[in-house]
């Protein structure tokens, strides 16, 4: 079965031969753009294909399970391997990754034409893609982390698509730094699951986890459910998703209105059978989804554009798919998600038009008799402004004491960056001649470094170098001449009748 | 023997390039093309018998493979052999991997062609010859016969100072090997019954008393100190590198140092009684090896000079790594071998190629080669941090085999090797800041960029330094057993 492997692989070579052809230069401009989507086309459709067969054969034979296809890390107790794991959810969640990322590759073509950026957002698209659907196919918790860091790149790429604005790229870190939560959560999680288990392949994991009892299982759980809750946006951490949709259109549908949204329900679906070891997590998902559920559906009756209407309302469902998780219904959770995918890809990918299609705007409703209550949910629940107040300021803050110390104390012992004065001249093309540009040492060991340079230099030059350079040729020349002289002395008659009477004398 | 000649890969590998040599010198001298084509033909079909020689080798076997063993004279005991095991074959491979991009890379030479081409086609095969030789006259036999075309690579195609650069590495050479004769006569003599045969003289030599083994494994130390080279015994070493052409110091610096650090090891499993009562003293020149080498690289504003000293610095890392007597320091000592051959080999490339364009190698002189010529800033940026043996190159897994040898052997008084390494990225990073960025300089600022064949031979020796940095499974794979024979020899004598 190791064939399956295309199936993921398939889009990042796609992106691959994009970003290649980037670097090279051969995929630039309008002209490059049917090669660009036919390769990234190409990929998505072949991607598609292969889970279409696999799922065919698990109608047919049965699914086939967990599926080890080559031995990839080993270190000490720890094995990784390069796995799938085919069961139920995950081929289900695959095939949903694969469709998905065939119909926003094909709606893009057209919605990102002549567009500057259309390479690198295709190049990107496939990245997600493949990421994706590691997080759906992976056997074991390391690629299922492969995907989810390489999906959360992947959209810091594309929330920052236009680059040259200061809101994206703003936003683009803030998603990201968010998202890192929840990767420190999925790291966590993993060293809890090796520690215990001494494995990290999922079926492996849940069958060591049975006899564990529920208290070690809770904290194995705990830091996977932190990953799945910061993904999918749910609370405490809602904010990040509607700064997100700054991206282009097809990729919010792909990352936040339908796929990477609901990466996080997929993780925790497929942590079930660790979840019904754990009861208190499961009562802490029905109330975080819950509350998601209650409060994005009455902020997104108070936006005013369609992409965020569309967010909330998606952030809304989600918070459903978390709670039946937690009430234990895992299988309605499952084909839940697969309906509301699939819907939310009409709408988000509709959306541009939607201000033409809908005849009237809709009303917020109920809301709007509290103003108090109106403008919470205008504020979003302040998530945003409690987080700044909670973790960005004070981090700024000891950011700028670090700064002070370092200027004052470490910068002096290490060596400042050259003078600003010299970098000027520099620039300006004045050439710095003398020797001190290059071999002075700045800072206390650079000092140190300068100092026993010029000692070895001194040894080299005086001792090594002249002495068996210069002095062995001397010396080599100044023997030469004196058997070149014994040799003359040799060539005249009166020393060759010497020695032949030297040499009858010693005979006789 | 059982198998006719033409059968033996080894006696293949080591022919092919002589006999591609003596094809090339038959050529009329107008064909300088047909020259230079047969001689990227003839070191990649030696390139191409080498991987196979590596795919056939059973890793796992300590005893030395697709032997060939003719008697050569009988009243002395030695004979035609040649055998790999897991020492030689990556110096085999490694040797000839480098005579192929050395040759792909020479497209700078026009003039002299047929010398040029043949001379460093019997370089090839004398290299060879000392790393396949499993007789110790043979092998010494070969070791002078690297000799011949280097001299003339030297001193005809040279630089300024050829002729002196020429003569200085001759005469250390020859005075090294003057030692390395007498010791080898000794241990002839010394052990029984009297043969050249290395495995044979090494039962003979392992029970002589410990003095007389010290005494003997001085003449080779002397011999193999010279080539590789050990502190104070470098003098040839900055003026040979700077003078030669840049192709004749990738080879010189990549393949040929290698035959000290690898002669080196083979006396030792010879003498391990010198060895273990040497090891103080070998560690102590290992260490100012690498300081010292570190040190004069970065006071260096000689680019051609400096990647000279730094090579003297990471050839000190390999005499650690075989002073640790253990298993993690040879294995650091061989992947250091092979890293530095592909690093070295990386830097004189790219830099003779610079210099080719602007006859310069004054550091100063360039800037800016990221605007200028992109693809050598990205070489230069890449054989740098290779150098430095940043994670994910080959010289990381040496570097850290070695740390964690001389750790077991010495504790932390090993972490001097680390000041080496920090010097050494000192220098890296400083030379590829004022090469990559910073103004445009007079003379530099336009420059052509890199050749078809000169892309490909950088990025075949970029590449091999990525995937061993990656993937160093193969290689350790290859040399596993002999690794443990010499780990083994010395766990009881301490």
């Amino acid at each position: 079965m190791g064939w399956v492997m295309v199936v993921p692989l398939l889009p990042w070579l796609a992106a691959l031969w994009i970003g290649v052809g980037m670097l090279t230069g051969q995929r630039r401009g309008e002209a490059g753009e049917r090669g660009t989507a036919w390769v990234a086309l190409l990929a998505a459709t072949g991607s598609l294909l292969g889970m279409l067969v696999v799922d065919g054969m698990a109608v047919h034979q049965g699914v086939m399970g967990h599926v080890v296809v080559f031995p990839w890390l080993s270190s000490g107790p720890l094995r990784v391997t390069i796995s799938l794991l085919l069961d139920r959810p995950g081929l289900v969640m695959g095939t949903l990754v694969a469709f998905g990322a065939l119909m926003t590759l094909k709606f893009a073509v057209n919605y990102m034409h002549r567009e500057p950026g259309f390479h690198r957002f295709f190049a990107v698209l496939c990245l997600f893609a493949g990421g994706m659907t590691w997080i759906a196919l992976s056997g074991n918790a390391v690629l299922t982390f492969v995907g989810w860091e390489v999906a959360g790149l992947s959209s810091y790429l594309l929330i920052a698509y236009a680059d040259t604005r200061t809101t994206a790229t703003t936003n683009a870190t803030r998603a990201f730094v968010t998202n890192r939560f929840g990767d420190a959560g999925m790291v966590f999680g993993m060293a809890m699951v090796f520690l215990w288990t001494k494995g990290v392949e999922w079926p492996a994991i849940f069958q060591a986890a049975k006899p564990l009892g529920s208290l070690l299982t809770a904290v194995m759980v705990a830091g996977f459910l932190l990953a799945a809750v910061v993904k999918s946006a749910q609370i405490p951490f809602v904010a990040w998703i509607s700064r997100a949709l700054e991206g282009p259109t097809p990729s919010s549908a792909v990352f936040y209105g339908a796929l990477m949204a609901h990466a996080g329900a997929f993780l925790v679906i497929r942590l079930e059978p660790l979840l019904v070891l754990a009861p208190f997590w499961m009562v802490i998902l029905m109330l975080i989804g819950g509350l998601t559920a209650l409060f994005a559906s009455a902020v997104g009756r108070v936006q005013t554009d369609v992409k965020s209407v569309l967010i909330f309302s998606t952030q809304a469902q989600i918070g459903l798919i978390f709670f039946e998780c937690g009430a234990g219904f895992f299988d309605f959770a499952l084909w839940h998600l697969v309906a509301h995918t699939l819907w939310r890809f009409y709408q988000f990918l509709l959306s541009p038009s939607y201000i033409h299609l809908a005849p009237v705007r809709p009303s917020a409703g109920g809301v709007a008799k509290s103003p108090a209550l109106y403008t919470l949910l205008l504020h979003r629940g302040w998530f945003d402004s409690v987080t700044d107040a909670l973790i960005t300021r004070p981090t700024l803050a000891l950011a700028r004491d670090v700064q002070i110390f370092d200027e004052l104390v470490i910068s002096r012992m290490s060596g400042r960056p050259m003078q600003e004065s010299l970098l000027r001249h520099m620039v300006a093309g004045v050439e710095v001649s003398s020797l001190s540009g290059v071999t002075q040492g700045r800072g206390v060991l650079g000092r140190l470094l300068e100092r026993v340079g010029m000692l070895f230099f001194w040894f080299e030059e005086h001792l090594v170098l002249r002495s068996s350079g210069d002095g062995l040729l001397k010396a080599m020349r100044f023997l030469g001449e004196y058997v070149t002289r014994i040799e003359l002395l040799f060539g005249q008659p009166r020393y060759l009748y010497l020695m032949i009477m030297l040499t009858f004398l010693v005979i006789l | 023997m059982d198998a006719p000649i033409a059968m033996k890969p080894l006696l293949v590998l080591l022919f092919l390039p002589a006999f591609g040599a003596g094809v090339i010198a038959l050529l009329p001298a107008r064909m300088a093309g047909l020259m230079r084509g047969m001689a990227v033909l003839v070191s990649l079909i030696t390139l191409i018998v080498a991987i196979w020689v590596v795919i056939h080798f059973i890793g796992t076997n300590s005893d030395l493979q697709f032997l060939a063993n003719y008697p050569w004279r009988s009243q002395l005991d030695n004979s035609f052999a040649f055998g790999v095991d897991g020492l030689s074959l990556p110096m085999v491979l490694l040797a000839t991997l480098l005579a192929f991009v050395a040759i792909l890379a020479s497209g700078g030479v026009k003039e002299m062609a047929k010398g040029y081409y043949a001379l460093l086609l019997l370089l090839e095969t004398s290299m060879l010859g000392v790393f396949m030789a499993q007789d110790w006259s043979i092998f010494y036999i070969f070791w002078e016969l690297t000799l011949l075309p280097l001299f003339f690579l030297i001193n005809t195609f040279g630089g300024k100072q050829r002729n002196q650069a020429a003569l200085n590495f001759v005469l250390y050479t020859m005075g090294g090997s003057v030692f390395m004769l007498i010791g080898l006569l000794l241990a002839y003599d010394a052990s029984t019954p009297h043969t050249f045969l290395m495995n044979e003289m090494a039962i003979g030599t392992a029970s002589l008393s410990g003095e007389r083994q010290v005494l003997i494994f001085l003449g080779f130390l002397i011999g193999f100190g010279v080539k590789m080279p050990i502190f104070p015994l470098h003098g040839w070493l900055p003026l040979a590198h700077v003078e030669a052409p840049a192709p004749v110091s990738l080879l010189l610096s990549g393949a040929l140092l290698k035959m000290g650090s690898y002669g080196l090891i083979r006396a030792a499993m010879m003498l391990p009684e010198a060895v273990v009562t040497l090891q103080v003293f070998l560690a102590t020149l290992a260490m100012i090896n690498v300081i010292y080498g570190g040190v004069l690289a970065w006071r260096q504003i000689d680019l051609k000079r400096m990647i000279a000293y730094s090579s003297v610095s990471h050839m000190g890392v390999v005499l650690l790594g075989i002073a640790a007597l253990n298993l993690n320091g040879i294995t650091g000592a061989m992947l250091q071998m092979v890293s530095h051959g592909l690093t070295a080999g990386a830097l004189f490339l790219v830099i003779g190629l610079l210099y080719e364009r602007t006859h310069t190698r004054d550091i100063r002189h360039y800037g800016s080669l990221t605007q200028v010529a992109p693809r050598f800033a990205f070489f230069v940026a890449a054989a740098f941090m290779a150098s430095v043996g940043v994670p994910g190159t080959a010289g990381f897994m040496a570097e850290l085999h070695v740390m964690i040898g001389s750790l077991q052997r010495w504790g932390w008084s090993a972490a001097l090797l680390s000041v080496g390494m920090l010097v050494g990225a000192a220098y890296a990073v400083r030379t590829i800041g004022c090469l990559c960025t910073g103004p445009k300089h007079q003379g530099t600022e336009i420059l052509i960029p890199m050749r078809r064949t000169e892309l490909a031979a950088a990025t075949i020796l970029v590449m091999a330094i990525v995937v061993l940095g990656f993937l160093p499974a193969p290689l350790l794979g290859m040399m596993t057993a002999s690794l443990d024979r010499f780990g083994d020899l010395f766990v009881n004598g301490l």
